[in-house]
C-alpha cells in the first residue's frame, strides 16, 4: 500500500503562506504531477511529502499512516532532484548504494540491488565511474537509479529534466513513463513545463499561489478546466481570454457580445439553464485551434489584424488583434503564411468556455 | 625552424628583466641554504677562512657533524616531539575546523551570526596579546611541561575556521538533502559527505598548519622548561645561545637538519604550498 493523502495542509514562512488548505488523494501505483508556475509551492509541497520540510498545519498520510512527525530517511520515500545532486567523490555504484552503506545492509544485497537498477536504466558499463566523467542524461540516470535501490513506497521527482537539453528532456521523459510502467510504484512529479504535465501524468494537480487549482486526468483538465487559471495554464498556445457582455440569457443558451459593429462579435452560447443578469461581465475562453480562418464574406467574420507568426511546421500560429486591440492566437493546419497580412477568422461558440468576473468557469 | 623562431621572438627585454629579478630573487633565496650546506660539509674552518670556497669539500667531515649534533644533543628526541606536536595540532585543528565549518556553513542556528562574528574577530588579535593568558589557563590546568599543553591551544584556529566555512558554502544543500533521504545522521552527513567535498580545503589547512607549527618557537619555550619537551627549535636555539661554545659547523648542522623536514615537505607539497598561499590570501 503506497497511496498518499494530503488533508488540509498548510505551510508559512513567517507570515508568508506558501501552501493553503491543500487536499490531494494519491492512489497507489499512480503517476501524479504538480504543475505550475513559478512559486506556486508546487516543489514545498513535494517537500514536505519528502520530509525535508514541515507542514504548519495539517497531516500527510502514508500507506494509510500519518507521517508528519517521521524522519525524511524513515517514511520511505525516494526523491531525484533537479541538480541530480549526485556525491561527487563517489562512484555511479557508491553513489546508488549509499543509503544501503548507511543502512548497514549486506553488501552481497547492496551489489544485487545496484546491479539490479542498473540494468533497469543502462547504466551497468558506467558502475565504475565518478559523476563528473558523465553527461546529464547519464547523472540523471544515476540520481533515478539511486531512488530505486532505496525500493521506496513513494518517489518523488523534482523537475528532474530541467537541466537536460530539449531532445534529451524528450527522451528521458519516454523512458520516465516506461520506468513507471515497469515498476508500478506511486510517483510524484514536479515541473513547470505543461507538455511534460500532460504527457506523463496519470493525474495532473494544477497549482497557483499555493492553492490547488483543479486536480484530474491532463485531458479532463484540458477540456474541462474550472476556471481561468487552469483553462489558460494547460495547452499550447495558451488559451484566448476574450472580455464579453452577457446580453440575454435564455432556456436556448446565453447571447454574449465582445464586439460591438461586427455581427460576428456577438455569439449565442449553449449554456441552458443560466440565470445570469444581462449586461453581466463574463470572460470568454477560446482555444487558438477552435478560431477558424473565414472568408471575408462569412457573416460571422472578424477581422484579425496579424502582429507575428510563429511557423511551426506542421501548423502556424497567427497572433493578432481584433479591432478593438483583443490579443487573439489563432493555429491553423495545413496552410503555410509567412506574411502578415490581415486576415478574417470566426469563433464555434460550441468550442468556448465562459468564466465569471472572478475567473471561475460557468458551466450549465 | 619555425618553432624556434617564435621562441625567439618571444625574448623582449621586458621578459628578460622579468627573468633576472627572478633569478636574483631565486639566488637570495638558495645562497643561504647553500651556505649552510656548505659549512657542514667542509673541512673545520674552510668555509669561514679568508678564501673562503663555495662548494662542500669534505663529505666525511659533514657526516662526523651530523652523527656528532644526533648523539650528543637531544635532537632525535627533539624531532619526535616536534612532529608529534606537528601531527597532532593538524590533525586537531582539521578536525575541530571542519566540524565547527560544517555548523557554521550548512546549518542555521540561533546566534550563529555572532558567534562566528566572534571568532571572526580573534583574528585581528596578536599572538603576543594572548601569549600569557593562554600561558596562564594551561598553568592552572596543570598542562605545563605536557604535550597537551603544546598541542591544545593551538587546536582553535580562526583562520581554518574561516578558510574551511567559506569552502563548505559552496557544498550545495540538496547534496545534503539527498544524503538525508538516504538515512544519513548529522554526523554522517558530515563525515561522508561535507569532509571528503572539502578535501582540497582541509590539504592546504594542513599544509598551513605544518608550516606554522613546525617553526613554532615561542610557544614551545613558554610552555615547556624540560628537555624531554623541546622542540627541534628549541633545541636549535641552544646551540645559538650567547654562551654556548660550538663551532659554527656544529650549529650549521643543527640549522640543516632543522631545515630538512620542511624543505622535504616543501618539495612533495610545492603545488599544493601555492595555491594554498594563493587561495587563503597568506603564508601561514
Amino acid at each position: 500500500m503506497s497511496s498518499l493523502q494530503i488533508l488540509n495542509a498548510c505551510k508559512s514562512y513567517g507570515t508568508v503562506e506558501v501552501l493553503k488548505d491543500i487536499n490531494l488523494d494519491v492512489q497507489s501505483g499512480e503517476f501524479v504531477v504538480f504543475v505550475g508556475p513559478s512559486g506556486c509551492g508546487k516543489s514545498t509541497l513535494l517537500r514536505t511529502i519528502a520530509g525535508l520540510e514541515d507542514i504548519t498545519a495539517g497531516e500527510i498520510r502514508l500507506g494509510g499512516k500519518r507521517i508528519n512527525d517521521v524522519d525524511a530517511a524513515k517514511r520511505g520515500v525516494a526523491m531525484v532532484f533537479q541538480s541530480y545532486a549526485l556525491y561527487p567523490h563517489m562512484t555511479v555504484a557508491q553513489n546508488m548504494g549509499f543509503s544501503m552503506r548507511l543502512a548497514k545492509a549486506p553488501k552481497k544485497e547492496t551489489e544485487e540491488r545496484v546491479r539490479t537498477a542498473a540494468h533497469i536504466l543502462q547504466l551497468e558499463k558506467l558502475l565504475e565511474r565518478k559523476p563528473a566523467q558523465l553527461s546529464g542524461g547519464q547523472k540523471q540516470r544515476v540520481a533515478i537509479g539511486r531512488a530505486i535501490v532505496r525500493e521506496p513506497k513513494v518517489f518523488l521527482f523534482d523537475e528532474p529534466l530541467s537541466n537536460l537539453d530539449a531532445e534529451l528532456r524528450v527522451q528521458m521523459r519516454a523512458e520516465l513513463a516506461q520506468l513507471h510502467r515497469r515498476l508500478g510504484n506511486t510517483m510524484i512529479y514536479v515541473t513547470h513545463d505543461q507538455v511534460e504535465a500532460m504527457t506523463l501524468a496519470d493525474k495532473m494537480v494544477v497549482l497557483n499561489g499555493g492553492k490547488v487549482q483543479q486536480v484530474g486526468h491532463p485531458l479532463e483538465l484540458y477540456d474541462n478546466p474550472d476556471n481561468m487559471f487552469v483553462a489558460g495554464f494547460v495547452g499550447t498556445p495558451r488559451m484566448n481570454f476574450i472580455k464579453a457582455r452577457v446580453l440575454e440569457t435564455g432556456i436556448g443558451g446565453i447571447t454574449v457580445e465582445y464586439l460591438s459593429d461586427h455581427s460576428g462579435g456577438r455569439l449565442q452560447l449553449p449554456l441552458k439553464n443560466i440565470t445570469y443578469g444581462a449586461e453581466a461581465e463574463v470572460w470568454l475562453g477560446i482555444r487558438p485551434d477552435h478560431v477558424k480562418l473565414c472568408e471575408a464574406s462569412d457573416a460571422k467574420a472578424l477581422p484579425l489584424t496579424i502582429s507575428f507568426i510563429e511557423e511551426l511546421g506542421d501548423s502556424t500560429c497567427l497572433h493578432g488583434a481584433l479591432p478593438n486591440a483583443t490579443k487573439l492566437s489563432v493555429l491553423t493546419h495545413g496552410g503555410r503564411r509567412a506574411e502578415q497580412t490581415p486576415v478574417t477568422i470566426k469563433i464555434d461558440p460550441e468550442r468556448v468556455f465562459v468564466f465569471d468576473r472572478n475567473g471561475e468557469r460557468i458551466r450549465d | 625552424m619555425t618553432g624556434l623562431k617564435r621562441n625567439f621572438s618571444r625574448i623582449t627585454p621586458w621578459s628578460v628583466a622579468k627573468w633576472a629579478a627572478a633569478l636574483c630573487i631565486a639566488f637570495v633565496m638558495v645562497f643561504p641554504i647553500w651556505w649552510m650546506f656548505n659549512v657542514v660539509f667542509a673541512d673545520p674552518g674552510v668555509p669561514a677562512s679568508l678564501n673562503p670556497r663555495l662548494y662542500p669539500t669534505s663529505l666525511s667531515a659533514g657526516i662526523e657533524n651530523i652523527k656528532q649534533v644526533l648523539s650528543e644533543t637531544g635532537f632525535l628526541r627533539a624531532y619526535y616531539i616536534s612532529v608529534a606536536y606537528t601531527v597532532l595540532t593538524i590533525a586537531g585543528v582539521l578536525l575541530i575546523g571542519s566540524m565547527a565549518a560544517f555548523e557554521f556553513a550548512l546549518f542555521r542556528f540561533p546566534g550563529a551570526r555572532i558567534l562566528f562574528a566572534l571568532v571572526m574577530l580573534s583574528l585581528m588579535v596578536p599572538t603576543a596579546a594572548t601569549l600569557i593568558p593562554t600561558y596562564l589557563v594551561v598553568a592552572k590546568l596543570g598542562w605545563l611541561n605536557t604535550m597537551q599543553g603544546l598541542v591544545v591551544p593551538g587546536l582553535a584556529s580562526a583562520f581554518g575556521l574561516f578558510m574551511l566555512t567559506q569552502f563548505m558554502k559552496s557544498i550545495p544543500q540538496e547534496m545534503l538533502e539527498a544524503a538525508r533521504l538516504d538515512g544519513a545522521t548529522h554526523f554522517q552527513l558530515y563525515w561522508f559527505i561535507a569532509l571528503p567535498l572539502s578535501k582540497t580545503a582541509l590539504v592546504t589547512l594542513a599544509i598551513l598548519t605544518f608550516m606554522k607549527t613546525w617553526g613554532n618557537f615561542i610557544w614551545p619555550l613558554v610552555i615547556s622548561q624540560k628537555p624531554e619537551l623541546f622542540t627541534v627549535s628549541q633545541v636549535v636555539s641552544l646551540f645559538n645561545a650567547p654562551l654556548s661554545h660550538t663551532t659554527v659547523d656544529v650549529v650549521m648542522t643543527a640549522n640543516l637538519l632543522a631545515a630538512i623536514p620542511p624543505l622535504v615537505f616543501f618539495l612533495i607539497f610545492q603545488r599544493q604550498i601555492v595555491e594554498g598561499i594563493a587561495s587563503s590570501g597568506t603564508k601561514g
